[in-house]
């Protein structure tokens, strides 16, 4: 018993891992050779002509773009007031425990109700947004109707909803900085300013590296929210690879093309990795 | 000197106190606003609504609980969920407490299968998963939307509970070996125990990520019987009579059960974010 207890627990685990992720990922991109017009009926060999169909297509470079901008602005958004927030709430202040999970509380909600509440303050007629921007005088923005306007609804959601990540993590990591480096900076005279610059984003740098990696990984791949938001449209200004890949895949009974196109957004994302380490390499340590 | 650093200091004072507000304001007025639209009387609705509702209402609720298929849903996430969270610790506890004490080659290929499955686009997943489902049957049914939470939640909670077994000294578990346990003892009564805030903190991401998933249950799931909330209240978008106090009623039910958890659990989210165990 004692002898097997770690070898069980180790097959289990290879068992696990082969059944849950190595043979998902395998299959998928063997279903990405075959055309398959329904699941009932026995897939034919196809070779690369899905690839050539998905990659000659505009669709397939018009959804790499859309998800670029997609991923590339809510990351930056998420940063930069992530970490805005976090030397806020770094400071001290009344009610600051209170404010902190204040601040967290948006992490936490489904998508579908980020989204639904988005759509309902920003209702062509009864919205708050709509409402208020009315009694002010702003002319009407049509959130769904036009290519920016689409892009913009849909970075605002996933900025709100994943910034709180941004903001734990970074504040987390505020506490880590020796204060003496700061006392050291304050002697030498450099200002708050010159502070945040020379002291606290240096010693931050590798947990900053971490958090933009896992964040960028986590938009392109992020489905829930375009689908819900904008369904890809209007006339596939916001469908970036996952949407294309579902729609492919599930709309137009195309499995073997939705896989092709999730294998290759694999690939690119794996490629893009790969630069960022070496262009932003994790120094050993932490 | 000193009154003039003091007077320096005010506007810096208010400046934090009114940069506190936005950022309260930004964060929980959405929120706010969910649950009060769906206290708040249709007719105070369509009329200028104010910021606090003049009347409160609970037919929404009532209507939502008697009149739709609500209940049944929320049954239905709370099945996944906790079926999910079970699956979760049983598998990752094994595998992660295997990987730590086991001394064998090819158990760094365990641990870097679960870092790639971090990297999965959700539909390199989610489309050979319902292919195997279709395959044998499967598709559909609850189950196999439990199965497809495990493939990111086990790698979640592996990866998590790898780095807290790494840290358990091995002598905990010697001494109590040397005293008569069993292997199988040792880490039932000594390490488990001692792990309990890990356990925790994979149990609460487990369940938030079940909870909340909404892509997984599009793929798998197109009977009305076996939606889940997320799946049943994004169905409600496209309806030809929008009813928002409903959907925002329905709304609030679900966060409910997460804020709680927040508010009496919060240094366990924060614990989780910051090992950087999360997806989402």
């Amino acid at each position: 018993m004692t002898r097997w207890l770690l070898p069980g627990f180790l097959a289990v685990g290879v068992v696990a891992t082969l059944v849950l992720i190595v043979g998902p990922a395998l299959y998928a991109v063997s279903l990405s050779f075959y055309e398959i017009p329904s699941l009932t009926a026995d897939p034919v060999w196809a070779g690369f002509a899905n690839y050539a169909e998905v990659l000659g297509s505009g669709e397939f470079w018009s959804a790499l773009w859309n998800g670029i901008v997609y991923a590339g602005l809510a990351i930056i958004l998420q940063v930069v007031l992530g970490i805005g927030f976090a030397l806020l709430l770094n400071q001290p202040f009344f009610g600051r425990a209170l404010l902190r999970g204040i601040a967290f509380l948006p992490y936490l909600l489904p998508t579908v109700i980020a989204v639904l509440v988005f759509k309902w303050m920003v209702d062509g007629s009864l919205g708050i947004v709509t409402i208020t921007m009315d009694d002010l005088g702003l002319p009407p923005i049509y959130w769904f109707e036009t290519e920016t306007a689409s892009m913009v609804s849909v970075i605002l959601i996933s900025v709100w909803l994943w910034t709180p990540f941004v903001t734990t993590t970074f504040l987390a990591g505020l506490q880590t900085v020796p204060t003496q480096l700061y006392e050291a900076a304050r002697v030498d005279g450099a200002g708050p300013v010159r502070r945040f610059f020379h002291v606290t984003l240096p010693s931050l740098r590798p947990i900053l590296t971490v958090i933009i990696l896992l964040r960028g990984v986590w938009m392109f791949n992020k489905f829930d929210v375009i689908w819900l938001t904008t369904g890809g449209g209007p006339l596939g200004a916001t469908e970036h690879l996952p949407v294309l890949s579902y729609r492919m895949a599930f709309k137009l009974y195309d499995i073997g093309s939705g896989a092709a196109v999730a294998t290759l957004s694999f690939f690119v994302l794996m490629i893009a990795v790969t630069v960022y380490f070496r262009v932003f390499p994790i120094e050993g340590g932490k | 000197m000193t009154r003039s650093s003091g007077a320096r200091r005010i506007p810096g004072r208010v400046a934090i106190y009114v940069a506190a507000i936005i950022l309260a304001v930004y964060s929980a007025f959405p929120i706010y606003w969910m649950v009060a639209s769906s206290l708040r009387p249709t007719q105070e609705m369509l009329v200028d609504p104010t910021l606090i509702p003049r009347e409160l209402t609970l037919d929404y609720y009532y209507s939502l609980l008697s009149q739709t298929d609500y209940p049944r849903q929320f049954l239905n996430s709370l099945i996944v969920a906790l079926s999910t969270v079970a699956l979760t610790m049983i598998l990752s506890i094994m595998i992660a407490y295997g990987v730590t004490r086991q001394r064998i080659r090819g158990k760094q290929m365990i641990i870097a299968g679960m870092l790639y499955a971090y990297m999965f686009p959700p539909l390199l997943l989610a489309i050979p998963l319902y292919a195997m489902f279709t395959a044998v049957g499967l598709n559909g049914s609850l189950l196999s939307l439990v199965i497809s939470h495990l493939t990111i939640t086990m790698p979640l909670g592996v990866w998590f509970l790898w780095g807290f077994f790494k840290t358990m000294p091995f002598e905990l578990e010697e001494a109590a070996m040397v005293d008569g346990c069993t292997r199988l003892g040792a880490f039932l009564r000594v390490v488990l125990p001692l792990s309990v805030p890990g356990l925790v903190t994979v149990a609460i991401f487990a369940f938030l990520l079940s909870w909340t998933d909404y892509t997984f249950a599009l793929v798998m799931i197109s009977s009305d019987a076996n939606k889940t909330v997320p799946l049943g209240l994004a169905s409600m978008i496209g309806a030809f009579d929008l009813r928002w106090g409903d959907v925002m009623a329905g709304s609030t039910l679900i966060a409910m059960p997460l804020f709680a958890a927040f508010v009496m659990l919060s240094r366990y989210f924060v614990q989780g974010l910051t090992a950087g165990a999360v997806k989402g």
